[in-house]
């Protein structure tokens, strides 16, 4: 259990870092990928991904935020994904 | 004379004409009033369905199915989880996950998880409530019926597992490039685990429960995950977890006795063309390290027995889905298989050393609704039996499964 405090300080100063480095939302190959390609890498990752006309518009909106928080999403992501959505069901 | 009589038919003839058209102006005019006004209360009537910034979704997934063993033979209940989702603003976000789950002839209710969400930036979420833990990757993402890709869960998670499943309290998480390098975080401050002192159940001395509320001390367990994508196209995540804080009662002598979670996790989802398919791959790797304490020993209370309190659990699964052959039976089936082992501590009364297999073919009828053919091989190292003591996330001998989960 010695280990412990140097275990969590390394964890916490990953976690330091990723946050402060949470001003970059995008990058130049994510602004590169289109709204489908998106859907489909990271729907895929824990499931199939969704068909755009099982839901409409208003729940698409609905859904994406859901998805955005638990699959940890950045907004272009999720904005280009219900864009996609919305357009191709 | 004919001539007289030739002006008076075109005469008459064009006041004739002029009389028709302007009848048909009136009956045109009237027309455009009359669809100026439908227009008017169609447009009144969508209105009435506009949907406003405050949104609302109810979605979930249910499951049962056949369960075989050498003792049993039975339908089995399964559960039905409800998840209502509330989008209050583009930046407030209220969800919660009921399950009513089927078991001993009873209904049982729990609320898997019910939190706020608020998105702080583009990259950063704020939660608060109860929230599925962030660790490792199994209880997140992929505890739903219709994404687990067999009917029951690898050995050591669920609610009775080693690994933690839910808890009360508040966290930060997001997603955000390093670079080219995508990123996932999140940390996050809860009541945590809480020891079983023995007292009452001296065969459950030394097990953590996961998800009892209110806390048993003072003290907050801290934790978080960091989630790496080191390829471009989000395949293949690494991440790593980790739980830190006490565990024991507050004023007794497990006040100061702690607990150490940790986990290492990898998944690899890619679109193999060269063989029209989709390979799935998955593995978690969990321990849990206790303070030492001592607790009473079960066939005489006043007598105290230690052991090194540390567990561990691992699984890996692979799936392949020919989701691009053309036949459409073929394209429709998935072939998994899963590993998975449960070692707890040596000198407990609980302890354990087992493995599990898990065979099985899934039939997708749509993108979230399929049915599970599986068969499981269970095995038990310190005694040769396929028992294993309720609690630990672990489920008793070889079985053949039927199983259908739909998603909504």
């Amino acid at each position: 259990m010695k280990k412990i405090p140097i275990i969590i300080f390394l964890f916490t100063l990953l976690a330091t870092i990723a946050i402060i480095s949470s001003c970059q939302s995008t990058s130049p190959l994510a602004e590169a990928k289109s709204g489908a390609q998106l859907w489909g890498e990271n729907c895929l990752r824990c499931h199939n991904a969704p068909s755009p006309e099982s839901f409409s518009d208003a729940e698409w909106d609905v859904a994406v935020m859901h998805m955005r928080v638990r699959a940890n999403l950045t907004e272009p992501e999720a904005v280009k994904i219900a864009d996609f959505l919305k357009t191709a069901n | 004379m004919k001539n007289k009589y030739f002006i008076l038919f075109l005469t008459l003839m064009f006041t004739f004409s002029i009389q028709k058209a302007n009848a048909q102006e009136v009956q045109s005019t009237d027309e455009i009033q009359k669809l100026k006004q439908e227009i008017e209360q169609l447009k009144n009537e969508s209105d009435t369905y506009k949907p406003g910034k405050s949104k609302f979704l109810l979605r979930g997934y249910a499951h049962s199915g056949l369960q075989i063993t050498d003792e049993e033979f039975s339908f089995v209940g399964g559960s039905f989880n409800p998840l209502f989702i509330y989008k209050q603003s583009d930046r407030l976000l209220f969800e919660s996950e009921w399950e009513l789950e089927l078991a001993g002839g009873e209904v049982k209710l729990a609320v898997e998880y019910a939190n706020m969400s608020y998105l702080l930036s583009k990259n950063l979420t704020f939660r608060a409530g109860k929230i599925l833990v962030p660790f490792g990757i199994y209880v997140p993402n992929l505890h739903p019926a219709w994404i687990n890709k067999f009917p029951t869960g690898p050995l050591g998670a669920g609610h009775d597992g080693i690994i933690p499943s839910n808890d009360i309290g508040l966290e930060l998480r997001g997603g955000s490039y390093l670079g080219n390098l995508k990123i996932n975080y999140s940390i996050y401050a809860v009541n945590g685990s809480q020891l079983n002192d023995g007292e009452e159940e001296a065969e459950e001395a030394g097990i953590l429960h996961h998800a009892i509320f209110p806390d048993n001390n003072k003290g907050k367990t801290i934790g978080g995950r960091l989630g790496f994508f080191p390829f471009s196209d989000s395949s293949l995540e690494f991440g790593i977890s980790g739980m830190y804080g006490k565990v024991g009662a507050k004023e007794t002598d497990m006040k100061d006795v702690a607990a150490l979670h940790y986990a290492l996790d990898i998944s690899y989802v890619k679109t193999l063309s060269s063989m029209s398919s989709v390979l799935d791959m998955k593995g978690q790797y969990s321990g849990v390290n206790v303070d030492d304490a001592n607790y009473p020993f079960h066939e005489n209370p006043d007598d105290l027995i230690t052991f090194d309190n540390n567990s561990s659990t691992w699984f890996a699964q692979i799936s392949l889905r020919p989701a691009l052959v053309e036949n459409n039976f073929v394209r429709r089936l998935e072939f998994a298989g899963r590993y998975s082992t449960l070692k707890t501590p040596e000198g407990s009364e609980w302890e354990t050393d087992q493995t599990q297999v898990d065979l099985g073919i899934n039939y997708w009828i749509d993108w979230r609704t399929l049915f599970k053919v599986s068969y499981r091989i269970s095995n038990s190292k310190e005694d040769g039996t396929t028992e294993e003591p309720d609690g630990h996330g672990g489920a008793p001998g070889n079985a053949f499964f039927v199983h259908w989960a739909i998603g909504f």
